[in-house]
């Protein structure tokens, strides 16, 4: 018989994981106000040469660590300098941007160095293990416990009980003052970096002891789970991000026992999700957390703006709708017809990030479930394509209002935390919900759009469609910007507490920016299941979330022109990059950096 | 259901067979010239699966030289043109238009998962360009259009096998199922669990499970209750390894029947003792005596430095099978089609002389039967 303890000792080895990867997020989040994205990727870069350490070289597991630890240390102060330290005056923005770069270059290059190949984690430990009652506990698994422990207890003796450590603290707390105190803050910046990159290299080491197999992509998820953690258990807290790191794994151990494996990712993130509606600092944050400076607002504009003259727009638009589809072959169009329904995906948020400066990461749910929508109504019930479009967006406008409800008080990283994890859980809930949806068989054979009764099919009717919706799109959403109700979300963007004062009720006012982003969004999807005739829940991970909000910051967030900018850059940056073969999507990763190195307030500003 | 089309066993010798060796071994010609006959390769070379990707390209790049050495075909060298998708159909998609639009293409692989394949399917229909499916188990994708052709065995025939032996070789009457939430999993999990029910047996335990989880106490646990005599497993080497070796830890045991994807070096190494006695059932086989099988099998580890798994061999096998495809149809794309459509005897590494059927599938399989045995694949007796 399983006791109901077993789920809890599974929990607390894989929370203790989960731990390591929070506390790095929550310290440098703390010491440099940064959700670091590349975090996740050290973690499994430091997994990597673990095992290249252990497994090739032969080194003694002791020897292995330390030179993990220092690797991943000189690797996070690397980052720090070249991606987060030439941004410190930039928007707050710009460094997070840059690190979903890092990332993007960290894996690549490991699976260069290290071959993509999932490998084996020499033993390093002895495989005794004690049965306890109904529990078993290994040697592993203490040593788990162990290391954890030891590196908490070292980090907090360094934090309390030295000038370097008090002086990271008083920087995480007021940089100005610590400044004005003569603290060396960009100094400690790095510093923290280094600690956090090697407690996620300790992870990366300790995770593939455990599971015997590292892999160069396991970073994005673990990175993912890692920053609900932190979050769970307040931003920049540090105690906090171990407890929800501990609480995450448990909760999921249980999640998982009782529901089923497909589940994980909807348990966590309700939980999540949960939590913050009840206490939006996070379970050990103060209440007030929540409720820092906006991360874009004030921020604004700081480049020299682009202005476009009328007769330039209009060589533009005739460029796109008329040269382009006469000129082009249908490779260029194919290409720019999924550049198109990805920008109008990045036309969605700018509405919701840029004007209103509610940072979402969850808009591929939204994206989903308009494709589903679409592709169910269109395949099964027969509706025709120009009706199951605008129910589309009806549908994930109304399940986005819905779904932001109980935590439109949130503000700052949370509210993105929050949009990350409702992300998650709209595309979970497809996976398990076969009966609407055909779970994780998908929908195929969906029929190909159809306006009245002319069928698209050729790439030049597919182009001139996607071309039509986004022109549709960038009007409705330019004309909302430039409304009284634009006016309103920017105040609300600008300074909640003055709006608020001023009369703008800012939940609703926030609830319909959501609601209206996630009606484009959806007329996105639908266009998206029509092109690619089949679905399934796959297509709307985090990792196209991440996509859209990178397109709108690219862009220079509140700007349609320059959203557009970022989908032509993001999605068809790699099909330019394709005669680079095997270093393309390094040679992406370095393009983006650049970007943001060179434009960090966004390639595109206008006034 | 058509599983009965597949055949169990050891290896018969067969014709096709033997006339690939013969190939194999003819004196080389001079090497081929002229303007190259050119297939697209659609896959995985980077991101998450780039592991498979690298795999076709050893056993991709090596029939292309052997078909070159042996004077290309009708005098013409044969070329790939590798475009990395990461298996993701954004990427695919475009591909596919592509392939579609370059007229010296005629004829793609790939790609690798469903979304990426059947996404880029719509296109290379229209484009009236075979794509051949080296590893679409889906019965979905061949359906996708006249042009979607597959060696893979569907999921449905590999799951209902995967009952007949649970039940008849390994004499399990209590299964627990592990799969994962894919549509390959959640198809294959369906097909076995009515197919093992109308044998007789229970199933005990149905879990599945996320391609990303690394941890699989959970639903092991769980499982223990019930007390399986067999474990079944529709999962990848690599997370089917996890699985085994942490269902070692939780102190779960029984007879393991895993998935022919399961079918890795990859997947001895990393499951170490926990893999032990894992039976299940390939199309192809290293051990094979075939001596076809075994030129290619020497051939290859002279050349990369290990034994070819099977992805290895299917992508080897898919690119002859193209070749003969041109060389029999001409080097247009209607041709590779059309000899596809009327060839009945097609010469394979992995199942010899074969015909397409009306699904355009493989008519017959004949797959064998194998188990781990001190971190070796041996045949099962």
């Amino acid at each position: 018989m399983t006791s109901l303890l077993d789920p809890l000792v599974t929990g607390l080895i894989n929370g203790n994981a989960y731990a390591l990867i929070a506390l790095g997020l929550s310290l440098i989040f703390g010491v440099a106000d940064l959700v670091n994205f590349a975090h996740g990727s050290v973690f499994a870069f430091g997994a990597m040469l673990g095992w290249y350490f252990a497994a090739v070289l032969h080194w003694p597991l002791p020897v292995a660590m330390l030179g993990v630890i220092v690797c991943t240390a000189l690797l996070g102060v690397v980052i720090e300098r070249v991606a987060v330290r030439p941004l410190a005056r930039a928007p707050r923005i710009a460094p997070l941007l840059s690190t979903v770069a890092v990332a993007l270059i960290l894996d690549r290059a490991s699976q260069l160095i290290f071959t993509p190949e999932t490998q084996l984690f020499p033993n390093l430990l002895p495989r005794a293990a004690w049965q306890l009652g109904d529990i078993r506990i290994s040697v592993t698994d203490l040593a788990m416990l162990g290391v954890t422990l030891t590196s908490l207890l070292l980090l907090w003796f360094f934090l309390a009980h030295t000038r370097l450590g008090r002086a990271l603290r008083a920087t995480a707390q007021d940089r100005d003052a610590a400044l004005q105190m003569g603290v060396n803050a960009g100094g400690l910046e790095a510093l923290a970096f280094a600690i956090s990159s090697a407690l996620a290299g300790i992870g990366g080491v300790l995770v593939g002891m455990y599971y015997r197999n590292v892999d160069p992509s396991m970073g994005f998820a673990a990175g993912i789970e890692g920053f609900a953690a932190a979050t769970l258990g307040g931003l920049g807290n540090l105690p906090g991000a171990v407890v929800g790191g501990l609480l995450l794994g448990v909760i999921e151990s249980y999640g998982v026992t009782w529901f089923g494996g497909s589940t994980r990712g909807m348990i966590a993130f309700g939980v999540l999700v949960l939590v913050l509606w009840l206490r939006p600092g996070g379970l050990f944050g103060s209440p007030n957390a929540g409720f820092t400076e906006p991360m874009t607002g004030t921020f604004f504009g700081r480049g020299r703006p682009v202005t476009l003259k009328r007769w330039q727009l209009a060589a533009i638009v005739a460029f796109a709708f008329v040269v382009l589809p006469l000129v082009a072959n249908a490779y260029v169009l194919r290409v720019a017809t999924i550049v198109a329904i990805f920008a109008i995906l990045g036309v969605s948020l700018t509405l919701v990030a840029g004007t209103a400066g509610l940072m979402s990461i969850g808009q591929a749910g939204f994206f989903a479930i308009g494709a589903y929508t679409s592709a169910l109504l269109v395949k099964y019930q027969a509706w025709p394509f120009w009706l199951a479009l605008p129910a589309a967006g009806l549908l994930s406008a109304i399940c986005a209002a819905v779904l932001i409800s109980p935590v439109l008080k949130l503000r700052g990283h949370y509210a993105a935390i929050v949009t990350l994890g409702l992300g998650a859980i709209v595309t979970a809930a497809i996976l398990n919900l076969p009966s609407i949806t055909n779970g994780p068989l998908g929908v195929t054979a969906i029929p190909p759009p159809s306006v009245f009764s002319f069928v698209i099919v050729t790439p030049r009717d597919y182009y001139w469609l996607a071309m039509a919706l986004l022109a549709i799109a960038i009007v409705v959403v330019s004309a909302l910007q430039r409304s009284h109700l634009g006016r309103a979300w920017r105040a609300i963007r600008e300074d909640e507490v003055a709006a608020q004062a001023s009369g703008v009720t800012v939940a609703s006012y926030k609830s319909l920016a959501f609601a209206i982003g996630a009606f484009v969004a959806g007329v996105a999807g639908s266009l998206l299941a029509h092109q690619y005739m089949y679905l399934n829940p796959e297509i709307f991970g985090v990792d196209i979330s991440v996509l859209a909000l990178t397109m709108v910051v690219l862009g220079g967030m509140s700007n349609i022109a320059g959203t557009i900018l970022g989908a032509i850059v993001l999605v068809g940056g790699p099909e330019l990059f394709r005669p680079l073969h095997d270093v393309r999507i390094l040679a992406y990763g370095l393009l983006l950096l650049l970007l943001i190195r060179y434009r960090p307030q966004g390639l595109w500003i206008y006034r | 259901m058509s599983h009965e089309r597949i055949a169990i066993g050891r290896r018969r010798v067969v014709l096709g067979g033997l006339a690939t060796a013969a190939a194999l071994s003819a004196p080389r010609f001079a090497q081929a010239a002229g303007e190259p006959i050119v297939y697209g390769v659609s896959g995985p070379f980077s991101g998450d699966r780039a592991a498979y990707g690298a795999v076709w390209k050893k056993g991709m790049d090596m029939a292309v030289d052997e078909i070159n050495a042996a004077g290309g075909i009708k005098g013409r060298p044969v070329q790939l043109i590798y475009q990395d998708t990461q298996s993701d159909p954004k990427q695919s998609v475009p591909v596919a238009q592509k392939f579609v639009d370059d007229p010296k293409i005629i004829a793609e692989l790939g790609d690798f998962s469903s979304a990426a394949s059947m996404a880029a399917s719509p296109i290379y229909e229209r484009g009236k360009l075979v794509q051949f499916g080296l590893t679409n188990s889906d019965p979905k994708f061949t359906k996708g259009g006249d042009y979607m052709w597959s060696t893979a065995p569907t999921m449905q025939m590999d799951a209902a096998l995967m009952a007949n032996i649970a039940t008849k070789q390994l004499n399990g009457r209590n299964a627990a199922v592990f799969y994962q939430a894919s549509d390959w999993g959640d198809t294959s999990q369906k097909v076995f669990v009515e197919q093992y029910k109308a044998l007789g047996g229970k199933v005990a335990a149905l879990e599945n499970y996320l391609l990303t989880d690394k941890d699989f106490h959970a639903i092991l646990a769980k499982a223990r209750q019930a007390n399986p005599d067999v474990l079944v497993l529709f999962s990848y080497y690599t997370d089917g390894a996890l699985l085994l070796q942490q269902a070692q830890d939780v102190g779960l045991k029984g007879r393991i029947l895993a998935a022919t994807s399961c079918y890795s070096n990859k997947f001895l190494d990393l499951g170490g003792s926990a893999v032990d006695g894992t039976v299940m059932s390939v199309l192809f086989f290293p051990d094979d005596p075939r001596p076809a099988i075994q030129t290619f099998v020497t051939n290859y580890q002279k050349r990369y430095g290990e034994k070819p798994d099977q992805y290895g061999a299917r992508a080897y096998d898919a690119v002859k099978i193209i070749a003969w495809g041109t060389e029999h149809g001409g080097p247009t794309r209607e041709g590779i089609r059309k000899a596809f459509l009327s060839g009945e005897t097609i010469p394979s590494l992995l199942f010899g002389s074969f015909k397409f059927d009306g699904e355009r599938r493989v008519a017959h399989y004949d797959e064998a039967l194998i188990t781990v045995k001190g971190s070796k694949f041996t045949y099962y007796t």
